[in-house]
This record gives C-alpha cells, structure tokens and sequence, in this order.
C-alpha cells in the first residue's frame, strides 16, 4: 500500500479521535493525544541526537579532528553531574556560563530592540514638513504614521502607564486617565482575542479541509469510513457507561 | 425557565456542531468572497518584488506541524514568489520539530518551479541554540551549518556563493508560530547585522508583532490564513488560503451573532431579575 494512502488514514483517523473529545471525554481521545505527545517528543529525541551529538560533534571530532569542540561538550556535559549528589556542584560552572552568555547577549539586544526603538516611535513628532505643503498636520486615520495616529498612540501609551502607576490614588483627573488607559487595554484584548479566535478557526479550516481531501475515493475514502467507526466507538462506550453501576452504588 | 435562560444553557456540543457547520459548508461550497490587501501584507510582496535576480533570499520556517494551517500556505505562497523571481533561496528552521515538514514543503515548491538544491536553493536545516544560532550565522554561516539538511557540505554549493554571514543576506523572513520566531530574529538578526527582515505569523501573535511593523523595525507582515490568502491573491496562484477564506468570513458571522444573541439574553434576564427585585 502507499505511504501516502496509509498517511491519510492515520491523519484522518487521529484527527476525528481528537475531535471526539467534544462529543466527551473517551478513550479514543486519550489514544490520540498520547500518541501525539509520543511521537513528538520521540522525534525531536532523533532529530537532536543526529544533528547534535552525530553531525556536530562526533563526526567533526573524529573525521576533521576539530579538537576544540571538546571543550563545549565538556561544559555541556557537566550539566549531567546534576545527577550525582557528590558531583553536582560542578554544573553550576556549566549553569553559570550560560546564564552568563546568555544575558549578555540577550539585555542590550533587548533593551535596543523592545525598549529604545519602540520609544522612538511612540514619541514621533506631531507636525510633519512636507517640500511644497510646509508644515503639515495629517489626519488621515488609515495612515499609522499620521499625525492624529502619533497622538492616539501617545494618549494610549501614557494613559495605560498611568493605570499601572500604583503609588497615586486613581482619583479625580487621576481616574479619567486611568479609565482611558483601562479602555485602550479593552481594545488590545479585543484585537487579540479577535486574532485567537481567526487563528483557532484556521485550525479548524485546515483539519476539515484535509477531512474533505481524504475523503476522496483514490484515498478509500478513510474519511468516511473511520468517521463511521469513531462515532460506532462513542455509542458502544456510551451505552456501556450507562450500564454500568456508579461507583460506590 | 425563560427562552432567554434555556438559550444561556444550551448545550455546548450544538454550538460545536453550528461552528462545524458553518466552517464545513463554505469549504464544500465556495463562495468565493473578495479579499483585500492590506498594506503589511503588501510590504513584504513588494519587496521581493523589488530584489533583483539572484538576489540571497533567507525563508526561516520557525514553526512545526501544530501551526501548519495558518504557516505552511504562507511559506508555499513566498516560495513560489521567490523562484518566480529566480531568488537563491537559503531556508532553515530554528524549530526542531519543523524540520521534516521543512524540507517536504520546500522540496515540493522547488519540484513545482523547476528549481534545483544546490544552485537555485537549500535547506539548511536545524542547529542548536536558539536564538544563539542566529548570531552564529551573523558572524559565521558555515560555523552555524556546517552542512545542509542532507548532509552535504555548506561550503562550496553554488546557492551560497558569495555569502559567508548574514550581512551578505539581502532579505530575510521568518514565519514564526512563537519564540523563536520574528522577534528574535529582529532583535539578533536584523538589529545586529542590519539587513531587512519581514515577517509572517500565526494570528495569535499577530497582535504583539504590529508594534514591530508600525516603528518600521520589520518591513512587513503576514499574519495568519489571513495573510496567506492575501499573498496568494498577490502572486495571482489561490491555493488552500484563498480558499479557506469563506468558511473563516463565515464563523466569524457566526461567531458574532453568538456573542451578540448571548449578550441579549443575558440583559434580557439582567433586567427581569431587576424588575422582580422591584416588584417584591
């Protein structure tokens, strides 16, 4: 039989298993989540075993005699000292140069990127010289870099500041800032959950739209057929639970 | 028990089989809705629309199988746009669990444009480290991958000529389902060793990569099925994007109207609860 056919029958197979869980919990699901779990992990065992240990280390070592190599095992290797009581102090060297490498390339990298460069944008100025107009204030709202845009986002940035200022009472002119800043959140949250909600139903598009594709004769129509045994499955198990006495009866 | 009050209780399955259905329908039945561009999609077509021939055309595929939906019609959409424009196209992953998936869908497009590994593009692969392996490639691609994804050699193919670091990259873009995706690849990527960077993501991160698109620091971005349809109207080839776009128009309807009929009902029996209070 074809790879591809008996592919089409696992996929389609797992993916009904998966959505069974919205009948209810089952057996069938649980079958199919643990076996994504398993076959996830299992491959990125195999993959980081034949990149890392086989093609980055081994073979360098022993076929170019790349000699300095030993010295990042070494420290990675200390890491598995964590495992012995005695011993375990020696990862802390490995921890530390990590921990060391890692913040000094991530926090000027960091505050560069997240910090100075969105400043920048926020505090853009209002007035804006075109050659010919002078002195223009644009407010055309579909243009982000509009001058009505650049106060919007200031209004937004400073106000949510402010609803996360604890030390001043939310108070009288105080709390008309703060209520701004809680409104521009609100509409953060809504263009993000607006996002999630599009991102969930692509999911959706895209398992249904394989659903159809298997459904196809040239496949054996794994659709149908495994549609048909996931919905017999949850009936049987149904009535099964119903026969039987609650626990404790 | 009100109509309003058995509504708010309906079982949830008939609100799965309703969402089923108004996803299922559209795909059967296409409609075939308009779909606009919009301009942060636009920025990263036009710009490898700009690139000259030959140009060295970075594509990290920073996602794996659970973000196929949304990610996979993007990357087919920018690959066929890429060797249309006779782009060397160097793609990798910074995603362990993406790297099958990778190489099947970048060996497809290649089949598809007629393109060969070794001269017009390759599949690097994964390499350890992260975020790290995007300095590494800054300072050293052949350090960062010292061979492909099959095995061979970096050093020496054809695609690479003339390329030793990420400095000799001309555009680069990453489709990212989460870290490390677009943001790292800007801020160790394109912050450091200056070339220009697009982006492509999965819609839940959309929202945290606008601020990164509005302050110019990546030139464009794709977000979601979205996006994908977008640029597949752009390249002019409509594929599973374009035509999953009705049944997406049509749960958001759906959607809408349950959240709108929820909120009915539940001020309808707000103001009943109100008005029996007053009563007794």
């Amino acid at each position: 039989m074809d790879a591809t056919i008996i592919g089409a029958w696992v996929a389609t197979g797992l993916t009904l298993f998966i959505f069974s869980f919205l009948y209810k919990d089952n057996p069938l699901f649980k079958l199919a989540e643990n076996l994504y779990v398993g076959v996830s992990v299992g491959y990125t065992i195999v993959k980081t075993y034949d990149t890392v240990i086989v093609h980055l280390i081994w073979k360098p070592i022993v076929e170019n005699q790349e000699w300095t190599l030993l010295i990042p095992v070494t420290i990675g290797l200390l890491m598995l000292t964590r495992y012995v009581p005695k011993a375990a102090w020696l990862s802390r060297y490995a921890f530390a140069f990590i921990v060391g490498v890692g913040a000094g390339l991530a926090i000027p990298r960091t505050v560069s990127s997240f910090i100075l460069k969105q400043i920048e944008d926020t505090v853009r100025p209002l007035l804006m010289l075109v050659p010919g107009d002078g002195v223009t204030f644009s407010w055309n709202l579909m243009n982000p870099a509009s001058s009505v845009n650049v106060i919007i986002v200031l209004i937004g940035v400073s106000s949510v500041l402010f609803y996360f200022f604890f030390s001043v009472e939310h108070s009288g002119p105080g709390k008309m800032v703060a209520r701004t800043g809680v409104l521009f959140l609100m509409i953060a949250f809504g263009a993000a959950f607006g996002y999630t909600v599009m991102a969930r139903m692509s999911l959706l598009i895209g398992r249904l739209t394989d659903l159809i594709e298997y459904s196809d004769p040239s496949y054996g129509r794994p659709t149908l057929w495994l549609a048909l045994g996931t919905i017999g499955t949850l009936i049987v198990l149904s009535r099964r639970s119903r026969s039987e006495p609650p626990e404790g009866g | 028990m009100s109509f309003a009050e058995r509504m708010l209780k309906i079982d949830r399955r008939i609100i799965f089989v309703v969402i089923g259905l108004c996803t299922l329908l559209p795909l059967l039945y296409p409609v075939g809705l308009p779909i606009k561009i919009s301009q942060e999609v636009r920025g990263v077509y036009d710009h490898i629309e700009s690139l000259p021939e030959r140009s060295v055309f970075l594509l990290s595929l920073d996602f794996d199988p659970a973000s196929k939906p949304e990610l996979y019609p993007q990357a087919v959409a920018i690959l066929r746009h890429a060797f249309k424009k006779n782009l060397r196209v160097v793609a990798m992953t910074l995603w362990v669990s993406g790297t099958g998936m990778a190489d099947e869908l970048l060996t497809r497009v290649a089949n598809e444009s007629g393109k060969q590994r070794g001269s017009d593009y390759i599949f690097l692969g994964w390499s350890p480290g992260g975020t790290a392996v995007i300095i590494n490639m800054g300072q050293d691609l052949y350090n960062a991958f010292p061979s492909d994804y099959g095995g061979k050699p970096t050093k020496g193919q054809p695609v690479l000529e003339g390329v030793s670091s990420l400095k000799d990259v001309t555009y680069a873009v990453s489709l990212g389902a989460g870290n490390p995706g677009v943001e790292a690849w800007y801020v160790f990527g394109k912050d450091k060793y200056k070339f220009e960077l697009g982006g492509g993501c999965t819609g839940v991160i959309a929202p945290g990569l606008y601020p990164l698109l509005r302050s110019g620091q990546i030139n464009g971005l794709i977000g979601g099925l979205r996006g994908a349809a977008e640029y597949e109207s752009l390249i002019g080839q409509k594929g599973r994007a374009v035509a999953g776009m009705d049944a997406q128009s049509a749960t958001h309807v759906a959607i809408i109207v349950l959240v709108g009929l929820c909120n009915i009902f539940y001020f309808t029996l707000r103001r009943q609860a109100r008005q029996q209070g007053s009563q007794s």
